[in-house]
């Protein structure tokens, strides 16, 4: 067994493409030590009812809250829960009622809104405590920029590069460039107007067919 | 039976191996015996799996608790349903049903295109071979579903009570259905290339294929959504998880390949990319099938983990090093006599089309691997969630969206500006008139009315389709409207399917946009109390809560809280939304509860209710959720499956001369001279 799994990892790791896929493999397995999830095969996801950590900030003097419950759950919509499911704090902690930590969660919010902090400040303090994970979405600054941005700049320049492609294309059909764009040009042939009308009939008719 | 099952496993890799050998020996050599004997060998390997499966299915359904898989999948009280189901709901079973799916797929292609397509057989067999000794190998060594446990445990853990929903028995086996299909095309496009064939005969067995795979994958991926709709609670049907996104991939590029094909078929252009199409698609398939079953990302399909990801990722590596190695080697013979008569023409729509599938499966795939790239990169745990992949995806939907509403009405070659203005001129009012009836209705939030503009654009140039060519179907041939309509249909399969397909498609994108005004409520009340509120369309709603009930079932005990339910004041019955405890045969609990939410359907808004907790025997905490337009998203899947049947039955081969067109033509000059000498 052992023999098989090193010669497959030998033989596989030529390839440049493996090295690569060694390096995301490893950071996989950074990940799942490093979170030390209670993992229960059983279970859909590997929930950690651990995972709630206090988040704090002092109550402002005479402080009166800013945000209204409608506000607040729209904040808790942009918190991640961090019990190992995909959703946010709002929604995890009103379906899954096995869920700790999302309850744990919302109530440190309730407790930053009372103290007069805003949504802003709040969702701050959880990034302070928790990362960048506390995120349903990565900010757009640093590294993250890299997300954001390159689907749309792949597709601008698949964009451009498709119109070249249709360009180069269109310059090997010396006969249709000569026909111009928008037709033939009636100065260009000494066809009667009826005959270009019956041309163009003709044209359209392979078009639709 | 299970030992038989177990053997069977064994010797289905041996026959794979064999098979893999001897065709490709056959292909290289032009051995036509051995070719023939690989044939063979992978119809065998066939018997072998399905011998295999057949152990395994009765494993499970003797509640064989010896063996491990059966002790860690089911619990002896579960129903038979439930139990047969279990086959794939973790990782063994699910690559022996992999195997199970390909080597039927195989054999099927093999027998049916062998005697066209002569040359490409012994490498097509082959490839798929190898596939099939990568699964059941992995299968044999990795995650033997027949491994036994040293003991005979009282009982099964149990299968997760999410999983028991009849979804269970049709999402994944459709899901697979659709992955593992990407493989013939695959194999027969490494066929061709390593023969050098690739012209067109490789095309139809490939669009054939690649049909299926669409098909399936995308009544798995619906079936998907309903079954997180119904069962998780979250109260939707798409939260972009790593898995969902999995199963999207392939979907993209297939569909990106069903329209670039056309092109290839009329105009023998972009065989490159063709080519290149159908191997992603083959790639993301297995990528999918690695996520699903590995839990290398954390998501809610992870419940199956094991150490074959060494092994999925070597095989991945390698077939991407096969294929890049082969379309490098044949770029010369995959040149095309490439020329364009216009800039707007089908052509071109087609490959904008094919660029923003392309750039829809890159955005989603990069945001799927993005929170691992970026901890390797910096350290950074990062999570990215809807957000993200709505705000980049919904520009990129909403133009192909467009596209699809422009590409048909487009003529191939060149487009003239009588042409366009013609063919768009009704479909653009009708647009803007939806456009003008929401602003006036008082909406305003951008992205939802311009998604139904171009809904209402796209139907309009659907519908006009549709009344052009019932038309003159009226008036070539007399017939009624309806008989015209089936006619029409089912003379131009390809065409007007793929119409049926977009009409899905159109209800898909109103069910999305519907999702922006989704409002959801929290709130804890005790028997008799009542929540009164607005939904998104303005109208009153009142919840009288009925109080909590618990009841004990075989296998589960279930709270519920009802809802005596009035909107406008007109009495519309009860909701309730439940929690269940499942039980094993001991009466011991298995799993955390599971919510079942109470769902009231209509076309304009889905009522949904999650039973989030109960503080004490009449006090309940839920969620009420306003979901708009979630029957439309269902709707609209049931139109593209119902499309894509029609534009993958299989057309008669005596074409009935181009819908009766025939019919009206004149008679032949010689045969008019004839008669009147």
């Amino acid at each position: 067994m052992t023999s098989r799994r090193a010669f497959l990892r030998h033989a596989a790791s030529g390839a440049a493409a493996v090295v690569a896929s060694a390096g995301v493999a490893r950071a996989q397995r950074g990940l799942t030590h490093d979170s030390s999830v209670i993992r229960d095969s059983t279970n859909l996801f590997a929930m950690d009812q651990m995972a709630a950590q206090p988040v704090r900030l002092p109550p402002k003097p005479g402080a009166t809250p800013q945000l209204t419950d409608a506000q607040r759950d729209e904040l808790e919509h942009k918190i991640h829960c961090q019990c190992g499911c995909t959703l946010d704090v709002f929604t995890c902690r009103t379906t899954d009622f096995s869920c700790q930590v999302s309850p744990a969660m919302h109530r440190d919010v309730m407790e930053m809104v009372k103290g007069g902090h805003s949504a802003q400040e709040i969702i701050d303090a959880f990034v302070g405590v928790y990362g960048e994970r506390a995120l349903m979405a990565p900010r757009k600054s640093g590294f993250n920029l890299l997300a954001w941005f390159a689907p749309g700049v792949s597709v601008l320049v698949g964009g451009v590069a498709v119109l070249m492609l249709l360009r180069r294309w269109r310059a090997k059909a010396p006969l249709a460039a000569a026909a111009g764009q928008r037709g033939i040009d009636p100065a260009a042939t000494d066809a009667t107007p009826d005959e270009l009308a019956r041309l163009a009939a003709a044209v359209k008719g392979d078009g639709d067919a | 039976m299970i030992l038989i099952g177990e053997l069977s496993l064994w010797v289905a890799l041996l026959m794979a191996v064999w098979s893999m050998t001897a065709s490709y020996a056959g292909g290289a050599l032009r051995r036509d015996d051995l070719t023939a004997s690989g044939v063979r060998g992978l119809y065998a390997t066939f018997v072998m799996v399905v011998l295999a499966s057949a152990g395994l299915w009765t494993a499970l359904l003797s509640r064989d608790f010896s063996v491990e898989y059966v002790a860690s999948h089911i619990s002896a009280n579960m129903p038979n349903f439930y139990i047969f189901t279990a086959f794939w709901s973790g990782q063994a079973g699910s690559l022996l049903f992999w195997a199970l799916i390909l080597s039927m797929y195989g054999t099927i292609a093999i027998a049916t295109s062998r005697a066209r397509n002569r040359e490409l057989v012994p490498w097509a067999t082959g490839t798929l071979a190898a596939i099939l000794v990568f699964f059941i190998a992995t299968d044999c060594f990795k995650a033997n579903p027949f491994t036994r446990l040293d003991f005979l445990p009282a009982d099964g853990r149990g299968m997760n009570p999410q999983l028991q929903n009849p979804g269970m028995a049709f999402h994944p086996p459709n899901l697979y259905l659709g992955y593992v299909a990407t493989a013939i095309p695959f194999a027969f496009a490494v066929a061709a290339l390593f023969t050098r064939r690739l012209d067109a005969e490789w095309l139809a067995v490939v669009r054939r294929w690649a049909l299926v795979s669409w098909f399936f994958l995308t009544i798995g991926i619906v079936l998907g959504m309903w079954w997180a709709y119904v069962e998780l609670g979250w109260g939707g049907y798409w939260a972009w998880d790593p898995v969902e996104n999995s199963s999207f991939l392939p979907w993209l590029t297939t569909t990106a390949f069903l329209h670039s094909i056309m092109i290839q078929e009329k105009r023998g252009m972009l065989r490159k990319w063709n080519v290149v199409l159908v191997v992603v698609s083959f790639l993301l398939s297995i990528f999918g099938t690695f996520i699903t079953r590995s839990g290398v990302i954390e998501s809610v399909h992870s419940f199956a983990q094991s150490p074959v990801g060494t092994w999925f990722g070597t095989f991945f590596f390698l077939a991407t090093g096969l294929t890049i190695y082969l379309v490098g080697t044949r770029l010369r013979d995959l040149e095309a006599r490439a020329e364009l008569e216009s800039m707007v023409s089908r052509e071109a729509a087609f490959l904008y089309n094919n660029l923003l599938l392309v750039g829809i499966a890159f955005a989603v795939l990069w945001g799927t691997v993005f929170p691992i790239l970026s901890e390797w990169w910096n350290g950074n745990k990062i999570t990215v969630g809807p957000p993200f992949f709505n705000a980049v995806n919904i520009p990129l939907g909403l133009l192909l969206l467009a596209l699809t509403g422009v590409g048909p009405l487009i003529a191939w070659r060149r487009a003239s500006v009588d042409n366009l203005k013609r063919q768009f001129l009704t479909p653009a009012i009708l647009g803007l008139a939806v456009a003008a009836a929401l602003l006036v209705a008082g909406m305003r939030a951008l992205a939802p009315i311009v998604t139904y503009a171009l809904c209402g654009f796209v139907a309009g140039t659907i519908g006009q389709e549709f009344y052009k060519g019932v038309r003159a179907r009226q008036a070539i041939h007399n017939e009624s409207i309806f008989k015209g309509f089936i006619h029409l249909v089912g003379r131009n399969r390809r065409r007007y399917g793929g119409y049926i397909v977009h009409a899905g498609v159109i209800m898909l994108f109103a069910g999305f946009a519907g999702l922006a005004f989704k409002s959801e409520h929290d709130i804890t009340l005790s028997t008799g109390q009542a929540f009164e509120v607005r939904d998104p369309y303005g109208r009153q709603w009142r919840f009288v809560s009925q109080g909590v009930s618990t009841s004990q079932r075989p296998d589960r005990v279930v709270q519920a809280v009802g809802l005596e339910t009035f909107r406008d004041g007109k009495r519309l019955g009860l909701i309730a939304g439940e929690k269940r405890q499942y039980l094993d045969s001991q009466g011991n609990e298995l799993f955390n509860p599971s919510t079942e939410p109470g769902i009231r359907s209509s076309a304009k808004l889905d009522t949904y209710v999650v039973l989030a907790g109960v503080r004490s025997s009449d006090v309940a905490e839920m969620r009420i959720t306003f979901n708009p337009l979630v029957t439309w998203v269902w709707t609209g899947g049931y139109l593209m499956m119902i499309g894509g049947l029609i534009v993958m039955w299989p057309q008669a081969e005596r074409r009935r001369a181009q819908a009766g067109y025939a019919a009206v033509l004149p008679p032949r000059p010689e045969a008019a001279e004839l008669a009147g000498v």
